[in-house]
């Protein structure tokens, strides 16, 4: 797909976006809430065990909270495209385009996400930034930028995988909800890794969660110098591939397995 | 026997297969709970055997009941689905193999689902369209200029698709399917639930696509009046296998030899005693409607015959190719059943 052609599938996603959002207003507050509810416990919390927690400075997880918080918001992606699209028949006319099944997902994902972003996560991000004081080192620029993206594929990549399951099963929402679960907990959007118990540290470290939310907002906000934060970006870049070559051996495996509902 | 227009083969099909496994639910409460431990699984078979070959310039009619294996054939032409064996060919590429290079030389219109943009005007639509096949300004210019002349869709170009009604909106599908000048168009039901006027629209257009571009078209349809004005060929399929594959005006005289003829008189119709390949259907006042059956250009003597009686009116009529089609299933539905059990 040329670049022209997936940046007008983003461009007409992301005005779907902007046509269907009245209600973003009440998301963007939703956004806020997080964010004091969140910075407020960690206040407690460390102000309560006296100033260092987990080897955060108070400081140092109000900047992590906002940043992970922010970057959770504009990474908001809408996993049940394709599941309702094989569920109503309506997949058959993705695939009579010569186009790439995965790239226009991807597209129209990256529209989906620059809305929530635009809207979202920056008037969430300026605010923030008026109110706490953030921490976010100028010389780790280069590397968060390429882990942001990193991490935006990762996530994609995984929502693409399970949205791929529903070639098989007819009823994809427990494993989406599964998803969810997994991603709340492990990503790292809510709680930084470091406050988990050392025995699960380790198993976290296998999984690819932690790359999502955790790994940008630590390079981000300076907790990982620039030097360390690239041992990091490529074991992102790794499970990124690994989530495409999946995709592809799934994506084989279902246009086999494809039934248009509906005739 | 397969008519021939003598243009290149451009759409092969060789003992096309297609199976779909499906889960038999359990009968009531229990057999639901049943269901659950062990699952009864049936293999039924859509396309059964399908093999043809379709020629540069073809309109072809692909008729079948429900479920006869109409719609699972055009989704493997287009690429959408796999066969589960056979191999398909559209000009020369192999379109569950290689999608994306098939779709960019095949047109294909749903006419139960839209593939324009629902919250985009149409004309944006059509910019998509035009990005995505590639397609020249100078080369999109032109066919559009064209496609809304014939399709008169000039009013309808600033209006968003979710607000065009359904006549509107099929008319925005085909000019979409047609905009990058694909070999073959494929159609799956294009005129269903179109009022008269709009369906005579659409036929014309695609008539005149046929003749003008020589777009080779398929049609799949349960009107068998777009295959009785539009397809010059039939192919008819019963439970995923072929029953006929000719020429649609061929069908009428292989299948069906009767014909129904009118007469008026003057004054009481007369006895007819001396016509026994006549039967009386029925009788009303001074008109006769007569049966009889054609063996090969007997009609014009009977006509003869009659015209020696002192006949008002007379007119001959053939059945409609509907009343055939149905007559063909009547008699063909002595075929295995197309349902295995399994396990």
């Amino acid at each position: 797909m040329s670049p022209a052609l997936f940046f007008k599938f983003v461009g007409v996603s992301f005005r779907k976006e902007t046509a269907y959002r009245f209600d973003y207003l009440v998301m963007i507050l939703n956004g806020f809430l997080y964010v004091f509810i969140f910075t407020s416990l960690w206040k407690t919390v460390f102000a309560a065990s006296g100033g260092g927690f987990g080897g955060f400075t108070t400081a140092g997880i109000i900047s992590y909270t906002v940043v992970a918080m922010v970057i959770r918001i504009s990474f908001s992606m809408d996993d049940t495209i394709i599941p309702g699209r094989v569920r109503d028949g309506s997949v058959a006319v993705d695939l009579i385009r010569p186009v790439s099944f995965q790239m226009m997902n991807l597209a129209q994902c990256v529209g989906y996400s620059a809305f929530h972003l635009t809207a979202r996560g920056l008037p969430i991000l300026l605010v923030s930034a008026l109110m706490f004081d953030l921490h976010a080192p100028l010389r780790s620029l280069p590397a968060s930028a390429v882990s942001l993206v990193l991490s935006y594929l990762l996530l994609f990549m995984l929502n693409f995988t399970v949205s791929l399951l529903s070639f098989w099963f007819v009823e994809v929402f427990p494993f989406i909800l599964l998803k969810y679960a997994l991603i709340n907990l492990l990503a790292g959007g809510l709680v930084p890794m470091d406050f988990f118990p050392d025995f699960i540290r380790p198993v976290m470290a296998l999984l690819p969660f932690q790359h999502i939310f955790y790994s940008p907002a630590i390079i981000i906000t300076g907790r990982v110098a620039p030097e360390q934060a690239v041992g990091i970006i490529a074991v992102q870049a790794l499970w990124v591939a690994g989530f495409v070559v999946l995709s592809a051996v799934m994506w084989r495996a279902a246009s086999n397995k494809l039934v248009i509902q509906g005739g | 026997m397969t008519p021939d227009n003598g243009g290149p083969t451009i759409i092969e099909a060789v003992n096309l297969k297609k199976e779909f496994t499906v889960n038999e639910p359990g009968k009531g409460a229990f057999g639901a709970v049943k269901a659950l431990f062990s699952v009864k699984k049936m293999i039924v078979r859509a396309v059964d055997g399908v093999s043809f070959s379709i020629k540069q310039g073809d309109f072809v009619g692909y008729v079948g009941e429900n479920g006869a294996g109409k719609s699972t054939t055009i989704k493997i032409l287009t690429g959408i689905l796999v066969p589960s064996s056979g191999v398909a060919k559209v000009n020369g590429v192999v379109p569950y193999e290689d999608r994306k290079k098939n779709a960019g030389n095949i047109g294909v219109v749903f006419g139960q689902r839209t593939q324009l943009w629902w919250d985009l005007p149409v004309r944006e639509s059509f910019e998509m369209l035009k990005a995505i096949y590639r397609i020249k300004q100078n080369d999109f210019a032109e066919m559009m200029k064209k496609l809304s002349a014939v399709l008169d869709m000039g009013p309808l170009m600033d209006v968003p698709v979710r607000k065009l009604s359904l006549g509107q909106r099929m008319k925005c599908d085909l000019a979409a399917a047609l905009v990058h000048r694909p070999g073959v168009l494929f159609l799956d039901e294009p005129t269903i639930g179109l009022d008269v006027l709009a369906k005579e629209n659409i036929r014309a257009f695609l008539r005149e696509m046929n003749k003008t571009e020589g777009t080779t078209i398929i049609l799949t349809t349960h009107d068998m009046n777009d295959i009785e004005q539009l397809c010059e060929r039939l192919i008819m399929l019963d439970r995923g296998r072929i029953i006929y594959d000719g020429l649609t005006a061929e069908l009428k005289s292989k299948f069906v030899r009767e014909k129904l003829i009118e007469v008026e008189f003057h004054g009481t119709p007369p006895s007819l005693l001396g016509m026994p390949e006549l039967s009386v259907v029925e009788e009303k006042g001074p008109k006769l409607w007569l049966k009889f059956q054609d063996e090969g250009g007997g009609i014009a003597k009977v006509i003869g015959k009659l015209a020696s009686f002192d006949v008002k009116d007379i007119s001959v009529r053939e059945p409609s190719v509907e009343s055939i089609v149905m007559s063909i299933y009547e008699k063909t539905r002595t075929l295995p059943p197309y349902v295995e059990e399994t396990k």
